[in-house]
């Protein structure tokens, strides 16, 4: 054996200390990445076509979606806590979000994730949160919001909107396009409506409708107790039946009473029918025994 | 050829009451059961005014004579044995309304049959038919009702992970089970009342949402 050889040897042996010396921490560096946690707060970005489709559901937590020009998704969430998990991924032109317990035994109050979302305004959601808030601007494609106890804030919608409380309130501001609504106990606050047609119900919530009534529009709010408060403006055209079975309705429109035979329902109750100017827009007001206010817009 | 509404029927009844049926009205019959009753009842009525005219007793002659005395008594008729208020033995009913051209006291006597037999028929009619609106409500609801209680028995102690979720869900089952009962007890009080039951419809289904929104999570908590 030569002394080269020796030398050779030893430089192999050295590169292969070198190697794995930088291997052995890179790998020890790698197992432990995988094993840590994910950050709490976590920034998702998904390129989207237009008309993207993103749905979400969250047991609890702030959700707020916000409209901007980007034709892209951007998902940013904030976890309670490491027992839960989210999961955001793209299908296509679906983004689908979600919050889940990563482990059996999770306190209620580590259950909840918060997010801010970022769509292209033509974004149809689909958004289920049981508790918390929801909070959209903004967003012109088609949404349907479903909450238990949470409470609902649109502004600046046009599409087809759909929402569905059990307890939580609901409110609007600036909506246009069709707009239903139903709750058991949430108030329904609808302020500077452009809808053409509006369908709200709650059983004890009370509503309140201040907007536009649109030619050829259909407006429709019914509950069983609290107020209906319908407030309208001089230049509106509508044809107007009211009634409350138990309760009252206040009136303060110059209506001209229907020429025809009343409604089925006028012999039971307290019941107003009549048109306001050309009664283009139909409006009807029902409440079983709640109050029903129809005043003018200040 | 255009079938006879039942409004243009009703107007042809007086031309069918007196003899002269259109073909219409005849082919309106065969094809309307309501139209077709309340003929065969004006039909009835009719034979049995027929038959209450035939049956008519002759009031014996001397009553004639004091009833006569009396009213020339009391003023209401003068003593002109030439006057056309001679009485005589034959059909006083008749004689009361001789001036009267025998059209028009058809017609008018047909009028006040049949708003007698309407008079006496209206409450009783009413009262069957509220019976029958109770109980038609009370056949569609009684199944979902007592379905919805079995159901809200398993849940008498339902808890969801989430408390905000819980206390909602509880509290808006008090609320619609108060709300269904204040219905119930509307329709029990008017039971044609189609907003009343619209009202009850509308609870049951609020239930029965929030009972298969509670199942849902029962058991996805398991």
């Amino acid at each position: 054996m030569s002394a080269s050889y020796f030398v050779r040897q030893q430089l192999v042996c050295n590169r292969t200390w070198k190697a794995a010396s930088l291997l052995v921490p890179g790998l020890l560096i790698c197992s432990f990445a995988s094993a840590a946690p994910q950050p709490r707060r976590q920034e998702q970005h998904f390129k989207v076509q237009a008309h993207p489709v993103i749905t979400l559901h969250n047991p609890n937590g702030t959700i707020t979606v916000k409209a901007w020009t980007k034709a892209e998704v951007m998902v940013i969430s904030n976890r309670a806590s490491d027992d839960v998990e989210v999961d955001a991924e793209q299908m296509g032109n679906r983004v689908d979000v979600s919050t889940h317990a990563a482990s059996d035994n999770v306190a209620p109050e580590d259950l909840r994730a918060d997010y801010q979302i970022n769509v292209p305004e033509d974004a149809e959601l689909q958004i289920h949160n049981d508790s918390g808030e929801v909070n959209v601007a903004n967003v012109l494609g088609d949404m349907n919001v479903e909450t238990v106890a949470a409470a609902v804030d649109l502004e600046d919608s046009a599409g087809y909107v759909t929402i569905k409380t059990v307890g939580g309130s609901f409110q609007c501001t600036r909506c246009a396009g069709k707009l239903e609504i139903s709750s058991i106990s949430g108030n329904l606050r609808l302020t500077d409506i452009h809808s053409f047609h509006v369908h709200a119900q709650t059983s004890t919530g009370n509503i309140l409708f201040s907007g536009e009534f649109l030619p050829n529009g259909l407006y429709r709010l019914k509950n069983y107790s609290g107020i209906i408060e319908v407030r309208f403006s001089p230049a509106d055209s509508f044809d107007l039946s009211a009634t409350s079975l138990k309760g009252k309705v206040i009136n303060e429109a110059s209506l001209t009473p229907k020429a025809h035979q009343q409604h089925f329902y006028s012999r039971f109750g307290n019941s107003l029918f009549g048109t306001f100017n050309a009664g283009r827009a139909k409006v009807e007001l029902t409440s079983f025994d709640g109050t029903i206010n129809i005043l003018k817009r200040d | 050829m255009a079938l006879m509404t039942c409004r243009a029927f009703l107007n042809d009844l007086r031309l069918r009451m007196e003899g002269t049926p259109s073909l219409d009205a005849e082919a309106h019959i065969r094809n309307c059961p309501s139209c077709r009753h309340i003929t065969e009842d004006l039909n009835a009525i009719h034979s049995a005014a027929r038959s209450w005219r035939a049956e008519e007793i002759e009031p014996p002659a001397h009553l004639w004579a004091s009833l006569r005395l009396q009213l020339e008594r009391e003023g209401l008729i003068r003593d002109d044995r030439g006057s056309q208020l001679e009485l005589s033995n034959s059909g006083w009913f008749s004689r009361w309304f001789a001036g009267l051209p025998r059209p028009a006291l058809a017609g008018g006597y047909l009028v006040l049959l049949i708003a007698v037999a309407f008079g006496f028929s209206r409450p009783a009619n009413r009262q069957a038919n509220e019976a029958r609106w109770l109980e038609g409500t009370q056949v569609s609801t009684s199944p979902l009702s007592a379905q919805l209680t079995a159901e809200q028995v398993s849940f008498a102690s339902f808890n969801d992970s989430n408390p905000a979720v819980t206390a909602s869900l509880n509290k808006n089952l008090a609320i619609v089970d108060n709300y269904i009962a204040l219905c119930e007890k509307s329709v029990q009080e008017e039971p044609q009342n189609e907003v009343a039951r619209d009202y009850l419809y509308e609870a049951y289904q609020q239930k029965a949402d929030l009972l298969a929104q509670m199942t849902e999570r029962g058991e996805n908590n398991r």
